[in-house]
């Protein structure tokens, strides 16, 4: 399992509520993700805030304060570890270039081998876990010039495995699923904001959601600010 | 008569679906805030009219074999999952496998459905609406899928005797599915799902019939590139 929780805001009049809204989508996929939590806030003033500890949604939300953290984007992951260990190195959002934010609910099948590659060009990990390898990937098309959705379709092209992925930087929200898709993605928007969740149970407290349009994504989606 | 009133926020989902089994043939009951709610309606054999009042989770309806069921909203995986009788109707869009293996009745989206709808489908009918993903009809045996919109990719893959009919575009079919000629009887059966269905945007004459080519039901060396 694992779950995926991200919101980007158009409307500046939720900024304040940001994490609030976050924290409260997390906290429903703590099931989804029981061994460790984390959580990415966009707040237009400073550098890229990432939040990520051992322990559920709930507790890690607490502790951290999210709830109070204001912000135009966020991103938030459960984590259900299933191929490397529960440390706080292995916890997701990771981050592989400044404000470049990655989230994974899947598995890839040739992390190794890619991560091979992406060492002799020179890239550098912070654990074994598999998401991390295409958060690196996905980091190195960036650095070569590739705007996010180029990136995620080079990734595609590249990574085997099942992915929903929910990758964000500080102008774009993007959403890639493998072809199969059989990790689960459910957006709804609103004049508001895009939010997307690994089950529609996350997204149901937010603001003005009766009337959002919801559906699931498939390919790669992109919402650029 | 009202309906019978049952607050999803307030009660548990074996509440929600206990209270429904009790319910006599011929009442009606509202289920407000399901907030995502999986497995609402599952498993009921009685005749009666349910209204799921928002957005809900998955196998809504599942293995209904009496009651109607209409979602004003969105649903998640696996809308009437194994339905044997009755009608679903989801008046948004749904997720992925739409009336997997469902056996008899018929489910209705009115949105878009995403992928793998009427997967192993063994005889109900599908009625979409709008777009259907990829893999739509997945090795279904018996039954009908309509597609109101457009399809997606590997339609039909390993089909067995269901048949599925498209008013859009097809971006691939599946292995072993084929376009076939669409006959009368497919038209009358295609005009009597839409008025069931309440379609009015698809001309009966001009969907694209797609069926099995009989191929692949067993395995040769000789296909063995088709798989």
């Amino acid at each position: 399992m694992c779950g995926i929780a991200g919101l980007t805001l158009k409307d500046p009049g939720l900024r304040p509520e940001l994490g609030a809204m976050l924290a409260g989508m997390l906290v429903m996929l703590e099931e989804r993700g029981p061994d460790s939590a984390g959580v990415a806030i966009y707040d237009g003033a400073g550098a890229l805030a990432v939040t990520k500890d051992i322990g559920g949604a709930g507790q890690v939300c607490g502790r951290f304060g999210i709830a109070d953290a204001p912000g135009y984007q966020g991103v938030g992951h459960t984590r259900m570890a299933t191929e490397s260990a529960v440390t706080k190195a292995h916890c997701h959002p990771f981050v592989p270039a400044d404000g470049v934010c990655v989230v994974h609910n899947g598995s890839f099948s040739n992390h190794c081998t890619i991560r091979r590659e992406l060492e002799r060009q020179g890239a550098r990990f912070d654990s074994d876990n598999d998401s991390e390898v295409a958060a690196r990937y996905i980091g190195s098309r960036l650095a070569q010039g590739d705007d996010l959705e180029t990136a995620l379709h080079a990734m595609a092209k590249v990574m085997d495995g099942f992915y929903t992925l929910l990758v964000t930087t500080p102008t774009e929200f993007a959403v890639a699923r493998d072809p199969i898709a059989c990790k689960p993605a459910v957006i709804a928007e609103t004049d508001g904001y895009v939010a997307m969740a690994s089950e529609y149970r996350a997204l149901a407290d937010l603001p003005g959601i009766k009337h959002a349009r919801v559906f699931e994504p498939t390919g790669v989606h992109t919402w650029t600010r | 008569m009202d309906p019978v009133a049952l607050d999803a926020s307030e009660l548990t989902t074996r509440q929600i679906n206990q209270r429904l089994r009790e319910l006599p043939d011929g009442a009606r009951a509202l289920v407000t805030e399901p907030r995502g709610r999986h497995n609402l309606a599952v498993g009921l054999t009685n005749k009666i009219e349910i209204t799921i009042d928002g957005n809900a989770g998955y196998y809504i309806g599942g293995l209904g074999d009496g009651p109607d069921v209409t979602v004003h909203g969105f649903t998640g995986w696996g809308i009437g999952e194994n339905l044997m009788s009755g009608l679903i109707r989801v008046k948004g869009s749904v997720s992925q496998s739409a009336g997997a293996s469902a056996h008899g009745g018929l489910i209705v989206v009115e949105g878009d459905a995403g992928l793998r709808a009427g997967i192993s489908l063994k005889g109900a009918a599908l009625a979409i609406a709008g777009e259907a993903g990829n893999l739509t009809g997945f090795m279904a045996q018996a039954g009908t899928i309509l597609i109101g919109g457009n399809a997606g990719e590997a339609l039909g893959d390993s089909l067995y005797e269901a048949v599925i009919y498209v008013a859009g575009t097809i971006k691939s079919l599946g292995a072993d599915a084929r376009i076939s000629d669409l006959t009368e009887d497919d038209v009358t059966a295609v005009k009597a799902l839409c008025g069931q269905a309440g379609f009015t945007h698809i001309t009966p004459e001009d969907v694209t019939k797609v069926s099995s080519a009989r191929e692949l039901y067993h395995f040769t060396s000789a296909h063995a590139s088709s798989y």
